[in-house]
């Protein structure tokens, strides 16, 4: 009985952004951002809402596309339009507010893609699904909808669905800021688990504890740049730039 | 009121029944299929598709049913003779201008499933056609049941209208058995109460989950 | 040929024009009839009269769940045996307004629900009557909430006039099937009959739009020429 999907080989590694901007009409949201992301590494990226940082994940992930600069993801050029679909199915990505397809059950959910792209069989792909949901803790789940799980429960089963297709990165964006705090925790200990296994992840979020321990790398976001960026000690511990400064003292306040 | 009379007219107005439900159901596929056609313009991305479903919807909002039946029946009439089948013209009538309202519930549904599912089946790897075929057309359907069922509702209430082309469905029925009887209060209002029969029930299926969505 | 077409048709522009007036009359009355219907059977189904609200409930559900086809018949032919003897456009008229007056008494029912129960309470702690708080509390936001509600009525109305050619009403479908039958031109006569009834909806919503913006004022009680706020029927007023 095979549970791989037929993914791992067609696309590289990594993400190299070059002199990327966004413009939303008249807004500049992006202005000239550059960066790299290695294979297996977990980037950060804080900052105030606005900063960007959504737009740079979405850019990345392919949901919307850059007004100029290069982006390749995976080795997939994604700023040239007839490539850039050739990135489907082989990133993850976890929402804010998780989007799982209500009509369906946990399992329904992260099999879907297996049986309607890949082409699995249902055998093949339950079997598959049930292991992803057990790598996400949610196994003994399996068949309840969405309406009947809490937010963390929810966004544990988004991440199972997200991993089911054997991505080779992983985005987040927000994936805790929807949820009570006492549900925060089962959705951070399961990326960190990801992470520990070598995921290459980008991550979106407020949880600053959760980038101080799981982070390989944290950016600073502000108006559209990459402010300052370092280890998650760096950053934190001796944040050079001003706005750095000013945000982290802000948060502290809180 | 004659009892009697309404007694003898029964078989008559059987076979009226029998037209009325066979047209409704009829028109009730053909507008589904020509409104999913239309939602399909309507929510594609070309402006002159879309241009089209929305003028397509203006037109036969804008004009009484009558027209569009007198319209199909005089065509078809002038095109193929007069040997025209007058059930046919009538469901093509019924269908087109029903159609019109079928495709404005089901564009409502699809843009009422929210944006983020359509993503979150396109990062997986979905095509477009299967994201809609998977995800979107089955939320859409829950949404828009309700008063896809109401427009059904006006749709059997509709068939009536056949009558003006000489249909012999319930209403026309109705009309002969008074004119050679002349009691229209007994025979009216036993059609009344036929149609009643089947509309009500469905009324308030549909008010019933609208509630339960709310 | 074509042009020949629609000269012939355009011929008979007089008799077009008197229909078209004939349907705005029949709508304009039609509507009031179904207004002042509606407004009484939108009171009664709220009302603490069980009896009430019962038949209330029966004009509304029977004239929905029943061809207005049907209804018109039952106006014009079968009252007479009652001994009441209509001329066919009153008939039409009677009927339309009875049929609209049932959909209308749902949508003031939701405007009146739209007006916060908090109002109410401010009012009956002022001492004001019933009738000053249904005229001068409720009446004027009810309305303003479910305006385009009204409108859209207004239009089924005259869409309705069509099917008064089935009693002889001279109205703008009546005459256009004379003028088929005499030219057999339908897709022209057709047309120009469909162009009228667009012509007329499109007319009759501007004129409803200037009477909005003439008839509602703000809250501070000065006519402003800024658009009402869009209807919500959740209580939340502007």
């Amino acid at each position: 009985m095979s549970t791989a999907t037929p993914n791992t080989t067609t696309i590289g590694r990594g993400i190299q952004l070059s002199g990327v901007s966004k413009l939303f009409g008249d807004l500049e949201v992006l202005k000239d951002v550059t960066l790299n992301v290695d294979d297996g590494e977990v980037v950060v990226l804080i900052g105030a809402s606005g900063s960007g940082k959504s737009t740079l994940l979405r850019i990345m992930s392919g949901l919307e596309t850059s007004t100029t600069g290069e982006v390749v993801v995976g080795g997939v050029p994604m700023h040239d339009p007839k490539r850039a679909p050739e990135i489907r199915g082989h990133v993850g990505m976890v929402f804010q507010q998780f989007n799982l397809f209500p009509h369906l059950d946990a399992l329904g959910n992260v099999t879907l893609a297996l049986r309607k792209v890949y082409k699995m069989s249902k055998a093949d792909a339950d079997a598959k699904g049930m292991q992803v949901l057990a790598r996400v803790g949610m196994d003994d789940r399996a068949h309840h909808q969405p309406s009947q799980l809490s937010g963390g429960q929810q966004q544990r089963v988004a991440i199972a669905r997200a991993l089911a297709v054997d991505p080779r990165i992983i985005f987040f964006d927000e994936a805790t800021s929807a949820l009570d705090p006492e549900l925060v925790g089962e959705v951070t200990n399961v990326m960190r688990s990801l992470a520990d296994d070598g995921m290459t992840m980008v991550v979106v979020t407020h949880e600053m504890g959760f980038a101080r321990r799981t982070a390989d790398r944290v950016l600073f976001m502000a108006d559209g740049v990459i402010a300052e960026q370092g280890t998650p000690e760096e950053l934190f511990g001796n944040p050079q730039h001003p706005r750095t400064v000013q945000f982290l003292s802000k948060i502290a306040e809180a | 009121m004659n009892v009697s009379l309404i007694w003898q007219s029964l078989p008559f107005l059987w076979t009226g029944f029998l037209m009325t439900l066979g047209l409704a159901a009829v028109s009730i596929a053909g507008s589904t299929v020509l409104g999913l056609a239309v939602a399909a313009l309507r929510t594609s991305r070309p402006p002159l598709l879309r241009g089209l479903g929305r003028a397509y919807v203006e037109l036969f909002r804008g004009s009484p049913i009558p027209i569009t039946l007198l319209f199909v029946y005089f065509g078809a009439a002038l095109y193929l003779g007069y040997g025209v089948n007058l059930f046919v013209a009538a469901a093509v009538g019924l269908s087109v201008y029903h159609s019109a309202f079928v495709a404005e519930i089901i564009r409502a549904g699809i843009e009422a499933v929210p944006v983020g599912q359509h993503e979150a089946a396109q990062i997986l790897g979905l095509k477009p056609a299967q994201s809609f075929r998977w995800v979107v057309l089955p939320q859409t359907v829950k949404i828009a049941v309700p008063p896809l069922v109401g427009q059904y509702i006006s749709l059997i209430k509709d068939t009536s209208i056949a009558s003006i082309i000489g249909l012999a469905e319930m209403m026309k029925v109705g009309q002969s058995i008074v004119d050679r009887t002349g009691d229209p209060v007994s025979i009216y209002l036993t059609v009344a109460v036929l149609y009643f029969i089947v509309c009500y029930p469905l009324s308030l299926w549909v008010t019933r989950s609208q509630r339960r969505a709310i | 040929m074509f042009e020949y077409q629609w000269r012939t048709v355009l011929a008979y522009w007089p008799d077009y024009l008197h229909a078209a007036v004939l349907a705005l009359q029949i709508t304009v009355v039609g509507f009031l009839l179904a207004f002042v219907i509606a407004s009484a059977a939108a009171l009664a189904r709220n009302s603490a009269s069980a009896i009430l609200r019962f038949v209330a409930t029966c004009y509304v559900e029977a004239i929905r769940n029943t061809p207005v086809l049907l209804q018109i018949f039952i106006v014009y032919f079968a009252l007479p045996s009652f001994g009441i003897r209509l001329s066919a456009v009153t008939a039409g008229t009677i009927a339309l307004g009875i049929n609209v007056g049932a959909y209308l008494t749902e949508v003031l029912r939701a405007g009146i629900s739209s007006v916060g129960k908090g109002q109410l309470e401010a009012a009956q702690i002022l001492g004001l009557s019933t009738r000053t708080v249904l005229l001068n509390v409720v009446a004027p936001q009810a309305l303003r909430n479910v305006y385009p509600a009204l409108v859209n009525n207004l239009i089924q109305v005259l869409l309705g006039t069509a099917l008064l050619s089935a009693i002889a009403v001279p109205e703008i479908t009546g005459v256009a099937t004379v003028v088929n039958a005499r030219t057999l031109l339908f897709v022209q006569v057709f047309g120009i009959a469909v162009a009228l009834y667009l012509v007329l909806s499109y007319g009759l919503s501007a004129v409803a739009t200037l009477v909005e913006r003439l008839s509602f004022k703000t809250p501070t009680g000065r006519r402003t020429r800024k658009r009402t706020p869009a209807p919500t029927l959740t209580g939340a007023s502007s």
